[in-house]
């Protein structure tokens, strides 16, 4: 929390207004965190309770959007932050967009698990679990960075996102063969397709939220840069 | 396939470099300015160049400097008995420290507004044809075409056209603000300062003098010290931010209210000074 230096503002209100929001960004991560490993548990273990939870869960995370939307929409009405406080609001409302998404995905990957799967293909979920774990760690990564504002975190994970793109690609090269082989099990490949799609963009939308993090501690966007311009800042 | 290579937004926006302006884009050249009140220093070592038609804002707390500075410019400083001033203001090149400088000639080139407006007690015409009267024209036509041109240019004159010969005093206070600006532009100087110009108005009143100031900058320099940051923000194209008689840092108003360089500035902007 000391790298964001909320606490040092004159007016006591402003300090306390960041800090909640600060807090509400931490406690929508950990909602989005646990939305994602409950929709990876239940697509492996084919708990359909548990997807049917992580459905119905998923207005706790559209609610939280609006709300700490709503404080953003209030402070920069009320106190016309500048500077760093602009970059952190600014940095706020975009990763809560990223994170009600990434909540989305979550979503239609709790859809999979109400599917049904035939047990001949039980091996491809268990090539999903192995992309979701990696996805769901890095989805932790980056919210550990966020909460501290740590930069060189951000850029480590930022590089990370690579090996999922790969190892996405590596899966969608199995499925197809699979579809392939046997086109009757072409709607189930789709299904786990789909996941393997949103476990793929989760990890985009995780690099979106560490372009915000060295946004408001650098001050300087590196969307859409080169990975050159990236090197340059580490 | 054809392959473009986009332009980033950022290279569209054109950003003055303030330490290397060419002599044609510099209004006022400011040099190693260092200004005492008594043995009390309270500008030290400040050297700047203010570009040509945009506006430039000091900011900065209480007692910092930027009034003072904003003074020097049109000499309002030599008032004072125990001020003394070493270093340069270049205006087109003169240093207007210089022994020979004709102080009432640089007053006509630098024109000044107030934190209070400050009509005369005299009709609103002859306010603003006061400073041309005191340069020796008295040609009616004349007269009646500056004051037109001054109303129109201050945004005043559709609100006064018809009452030009009855009391400036009993104008609104936005209203004799935009009036003594009127006034001050009458004589058509190079340079506007602005000491504070709507620290003393209503909310309305004071966005109608930031839309005139924006307009200003297309005919003069403008030069303004505003306590309030989102004026700053708002209508300057650079800002300097001054602490304890030092210039801690000065760019273009973006850069500064989004990335400032220094720490001391990010600290005051976003309410952190003290």
């Amino acid at each position: 929390m000391d790298n964001l230096n909320i606490g040092r503002h004159i007016s006591g209100q402003f300090n306390e207004d960041l800090e909640r929001i600060m807090n509400h960004v931490m406690h929508m991560g950990g909602l989005v965190e646990k939305q994602l490993a409950d929709a990876l548990t239940s697509v492996c273990d084919a708990d359909e309770a548990l997807a049917k939870k992580v459905l119905n869960n998923d207005y706790l995370i559209n609610n939280a959007e609006v709300t700490i939307d709503d404080e953003c929409t209030r402070i920069i009405a009320k106190r016309q932050p500048a500077a760093g406080d602009l970059r952190l609001v600014m940095a706020i409302v975009k990763t809560i967009t990223d994170l009600e998404r990434i909540g989305d995905e979550a979503g239609k990957i709790a859809n999979v698990t109400l599917e049904s799967l035939s047990g001949k293909h039980k091996d491809l979920l268990s090539n999903l679990d192995n992309l979701g774990r990696h996805v769901l760690t890095f989805l932790q990564a980056t919210l550990d960075a966020f909460t501290r504002m740590d930069v060189e975190a951000a850029i480590k994970v930022h590089k990370n996102d690579d090996k999922i793109d790969r190892e996405y690609e590596a899966l969608m090269r199995q499925l197809m063969t699979y579809m392939m082989e046997d086109p009757r099990s072409i709607p189930q490949v789709m299904s786990v397709i789909w996941s393997a799609r949103a476990l793929e963009r989760i990890g985009d939308r995780c690099q979106n939220i560490c372009e915000y993090i060295i946004y408001f501690v650098k001050g300087k966007s590196v969307r859409h840069t080169t990975p050159e311009d990236f090197e340059s800042l580490s | 396939m054809i392959s473009v290579t986009p332009k980033k937004l950022s290279e569209h926006r054109v950003k003055l470099d303030l330490n290397n302006l060419s002599p044609e884009q510099v209004a006022l050249e400011i040099k190693n300015l260092d200004l005492y009140y008594g043995n009390k220093q309270a500008l030290q070592n400040i050297s700047m160049s203010i570009p040509k038609g945009q506006v430039t804002a000091f900011i900065g707390p209480s007692g910092c400097g930027k009034s003072t500075l904003l003074r020097c410019i049109n000499r309002m400083n030599d008032l004072v008995d125990i001020c003394k001033i070493t270093g340069e203001i270049n205006l087109n090149g003169e240093n207007i420290y210089d022994r020979h400088t004709d102080v009432a000639a640089l007053r006509r080139k630098v024109g000044m507004v107030f934190q209070r407006p400050n009509p005369f007690p005299k009709s609103i015409y002859e306010n603003v044809v006061y400073g041309l009267r005191i340069t020796g024209v008295n040609n009616r036509r004349v007269l009646d075409e500056a004051v037109e041109k001054a109303l129109r240019s201050a945004a005043l004159w559709n609100e006064v056209k018809d009452r030009l010969h009855e009391s400036a005093l009993g104008l609104s206070g936005g209203q004799q603000q935009r009036l003594v600006i009127a006034r001050a532009i009458a004589i058509e100087p190079e340079v506007l300062l602005l000491d504070e110009p709507t620290s003393a108005l209503d909310p309305i009143s004071t966005l109608t003098i930031e839309e005139l100031i924006n307009d200003l900058k297309k005919q003069f320099t403008v030069v303004i010290v505003t306590h309030n940051m989102q004026q700053a923000a708002r209508v300057s194209d650079q800002t300097a931010f001054m602490y304890m008689g030092d210039l801690i840092e000065y760019s273009d108003t973006n850069t500064l209210f989004t990335t400032p360089a220094k720490k001391k500035t990010e600290d005051y902007i976003t309410g952190r000074y003290g």
